[in-house]
C-alpha cells in the first residue's frame, strides 16, 4: 500500500513538472515559429513591432545571478567553515538555525529593504560614474546576494559537517593545525557539496522575481557592446523574471504571438533553473543535505 | 488560447465560492485604487460583506481580470479600447466614470529648483525619444535626463501616449527604465536626480515630486490644477472608470452608486481627483 502510494505520488509530481514544461512549449510555439532561433539570439524586444529577442533578458538574468553568487559565495563559505569547523553542538545549531531563519523571510520584504537602503547606497557608490539612477543590475545582484546567502551557507555547512570526524582526528594526529585540516582534508572532500550549494543558490537567484523587480530598473534591450563589458552592470536592466512580473503580461494575454513570446521567456527560465538545480542535486553528497 | 483562461476561471471560482455572500472582487488601476479602497471600507462598515481590492497589472490587468471572470469590477484610468472588446468578445464592458484626474509630468526637486517649470509637447517628445539628454537644453540644471517610463498597459501610459502621439500604437519604440504603480513612480522620481515621469496629478505632492505645467501652442502655460482640469483647459486629463461585465450586480451597483453620491464625491475629491458630474456615462456605454 505504502509503496503503491509513494509510486503514485512520485509519478504525479513528475507528470506535473513534465506537463508544465510541455504546456509552456505548446503555448510558446507561435513565438518560436515567428522568430525561430532569433528568439534566443535577438537583442531587440518591441512587442508593438512584433520583435521578440530574449537575449538581453537572459543576459540580465545571468549578470544578476553571477554577481549575486560572486558576492555571496566567499561570505557563505566563510560562515559555513566557521559553523562546521569551529562551533560545536548547541552553538552550531543556534547559529545555523538563525541563518536558516533568514532564508524564510518573504522576498518582498527583501525587495522593500532594497528600495529603502540599497538603491540609494548604490546610487551614491556609483556617483563617480554618473549613474542614471540607483536601479541597476548591480543593485539587483547585491540584493540577491543577501537573499541567497542563507541558502548557500546552510548547504555548505551541511556538506562540510558531513565529512567524517575520523578523518579530522587522523589529520590532527598527523600534526596538522585546525586550519590545515580544514584546507587540506575537509574542503576537498566536501567540494562536490560546496559546488551543489552554489548551484542551488544560483537556482534561487535565477528564479527570484519580486525583490529584483523593485530595484533593477526594468529597462528593455540593454545589450553590452562587448560581452564582458562591465558598463551595463551600473545601468538599469531587465531579467527574465522581472519581464514576466511586469504588466506586459496582461497586454500579451489574448494575442497568440505576444503571449507565445512571454511564455517562451517562462520556458527559458524554467530550463535554466531546472538545469542548474538538477546539476546541483546530482553533485550533492548522498544524505549530506539532511545532515 | 481560451484553455488557460478557463483553468484560471475555474480556479478563481473554486477559491472564491463562499457559503454566505460572495466577495465583490475589484482589480485594476493604482490611480483609481485609493478612492475605491476608502469607499469599500465605508460600505463594509455600513452593510457588512466582503470587498477585495487588488491592483495587479494596472488598468489593463484589471480589464483582463474582468474579462476572465477573476474580478467583478475593473478599475481603469483609461477608456475601454477596441482591442479589449476584440480580446473578450463574450464580455459586455460597461464603463462608468466616477471622476477624472489630470496626468502630470513630474520632475525631481533638482530639476524643479533648477528653474524648469513647464514643457511644450515637442519638448516632451524629445525627452521621451532621448533626443534631449540634458536638462540644460531646456533651461534647467546641468543634469542628465532620467525618464522613468510608465509601463505599457498602465492607464497613465495610454493617456500619455494618446496625447503625445495621437494614438498609443503610434508611440515610438523606446527602451526606458520602467515604473509600475503610482507609489513606485513617485518614490523613484523623488530619489533620483534629473528624473521625470508620468504620474497621476493627485500624487504630485509638490514636496517630493513636482508637476510641470504644459506650455500650449499659443505660449500660455496650464498647470494641472483641479480648476484647470474642471474647465477643460489642461490637455492631459482623463476620466476614471469602474467597469463591469453587463449590468452591474447588486454589490457592484451599490459601490458605483455610493461613489457617484454625495459621500463618494467627497472621497473622490479628498484624493485630489475631480468628482464626476452626476450620471455621467461614457460614449462607449451608449447602446
Amino acid at each position: 500500500m505504502t509503496r503503491w502510494l509513494t509510486w503514485t505520488l512520485s509519478l504525479l509530481t513528475g507528470v506535473v513538472v513534465l506537463g508544465s514544461a510541455l504546456l509552456l512549449l505548446l503555448e510558446s510555439l507561435p513565438a518560436w515559429r515567428h522568430s525561430g532561433l532569433g528568439f534566443l539570439t535577438g537583442t531587440r524586444w518591441f512587442f508593438r513591432a512584433s520583435e521578440f529577442g530574449a537575449a538581453p533578458m537572459v543576459y540580465g538574468t545571468l549578470v544578476v545571478a553571477v554577481l549575486a553568487l560572486g558576492l555571496a559565495a566567499p561570505l557563505a563559505f566563510g560562515a559555513a567553515l566557521f559553523t562546521a569547523e569551529v562551533l560545536r553542538g548547541r552553538a552550531r545549531l543556534a547559529v545555523k538555525g538563525t541563518i536558516e531563519l533568514l532564508a524564510g523571510i518573504p522576498s518582498v520584504v527583501y525587495g522593500l529593504l532594497g528600495v529603502l537602503l540599497l538603491r540609494d547606497w548604490i546610487y551614491r557608490l556609483l556617483s563617480p560614474f554618473d549613474p542614471l539612477s540607483g536601479d541597476t543590475l548591480l543593485t539587483g545582484g547585491v540584493l540577491l546576494a543577501v537573499m541567497i546567502l542563507p541558502t548557500v551557507t546552510t548547504l555548505a555547512d551541511d556538506s562540510l559537517a558531513g565529512v567524517p570526524a575520523g578523518q579530522r582526528r587522523a589529520a590532527r594526529g598527523l600534526g596538522l593545525t585546525r586550519a590545515e585540516v580544514a584546507a587540506t582534508v575537509v574542503v576537498p572532500q566536501a567540494a562536490p557539496g560546496l559546488v551543489a550549494a552554489l548551484l542551488l543558490g544560483l537556482g534561487r537567484a535565477l528564479g527570484e522575481t519580486i525583490a529584483v523587480f523593485l530595484v533593477v530598473g526594468r529597462r528593455d534591450n540593454q545589450w553590452p557592446e562587448w560581452l564582458l563589458s562591465p558598463k551595463p552592470i551600473a545601468e538599469a536592466g531587465q531579467t527574465l523574471t522581472t519581464k514576466l512580473g511586469g504588466s506586459e503580461v496582461w497586454i500579451a494575454w489574448g494575442d497568440p504571438l505576444h503571449w507565445g513570446a512571454i511564455v517562451g521567456l517562462a520556458l527559458l527560465l524554467l530550463s535554466l533553473v531546472v538545469g542548474l538545480t538538477v546539476t546541483g542535486l546530482r553533485l550533492a553528497p548522498p544524505g549530506g543535505r539532511d545532515a | 488560447m481560451r484553455r488557460p483562461a478557463l483553468v484560471l476561471a475555474i480556479l478563481a471560482a473554486a477559491v472564491t465560492v463562499s457559503p454566505v455572500r460572495a466577495a465583490l472582487r475589484i482589480n485594476g488601476s493604482t490611480t483609481v485604487n485609493p478612492v475605491v479602497v476608502d469607499a469599500a471600507a465605508e460600505l463594509r462598515a455600513a452593510r457588512g460583506g466582503e470587498i477585495q481590492v487588488d491592483t495587479l497589472g494596472g488598468s489593463s490587468g484589471g480589464i483582463a481580470a474582468l474579462g476572465d471572470g477573476r474580478a467583478d469590477v475593473a478599475m481603469s484610468s483609461r477608456p475601454i479600447l477596441e482591442s479589449d472588446r476584440e480580446r473578450y468578445p463574450g464580455v459586455d464592458f460597461r464603463a462608468t466614470a466616477i471622476g477624472s484626474d489630470a496626468l502630470a509630468l513630474v520632475v525631481s526637486r533638482d530639476v524643479w529648483e533648477g528653474g524648469l517649470r513647464s514643457l511644450t509637447r515637442p519638448q516632451l517628445l524629445a525627452l521621451y525619444e532621448g533626443r534631449i539628454r540634458n536638462w540644460r537644453e531646456l533651461g534647467g540644471p546641468d543634469r542628465r535626463v532620467v525618464f522613468f517610463n510608465k509601463e505599457p498597459g498602465r492607464g497613465t501610459w495610454e493617456v500619455f501616449a494618446h496625447w503625445a502621439y495621437g494614438d498609443s500604437s503610434e508611440a515610438p519604440l523606446v527602451s526606458l527604465p520602467e515604473v509600475g504603480s503610482n507609489e513606485e513612480a513617485r518614490s523613484k522620481v523623488a530619489s533620483t536626480r534629473g528624473a521625470i515621469s508620468q504620474l497621476s496629478a493627485a500624487w504630485a505632492d509638490g514636496e517630493r515630486v513636482f508637476a510641470l505645467g504644459i506650455e500650449l501652442a499659443d505660449g500660455s502655460v496650464v498647470r494641472p490644477t483641479p480648476q484647470a482640469v474642471a474647465a477643460g483647459e489642461y490637455p492631459l486629463s482623463r476620466p476614471l472608470f469602474l467597469v463591469t461585465d453587463g449590468e452591474a450586480g447588486r454589490d457592484a451597483r451599490e459601490l458605483i452608486d455610493f461613489l457617484l453620491g454625495a459621500r463618494g464625491r467627497e472621497i473622490v475629491e479628498r484624493h485630489g481627483y475631480l468628482p464626476a458630474s452626476p450620471a455621467v456615462t461614457t460614449p462607449e456605454e451608449a447602446p
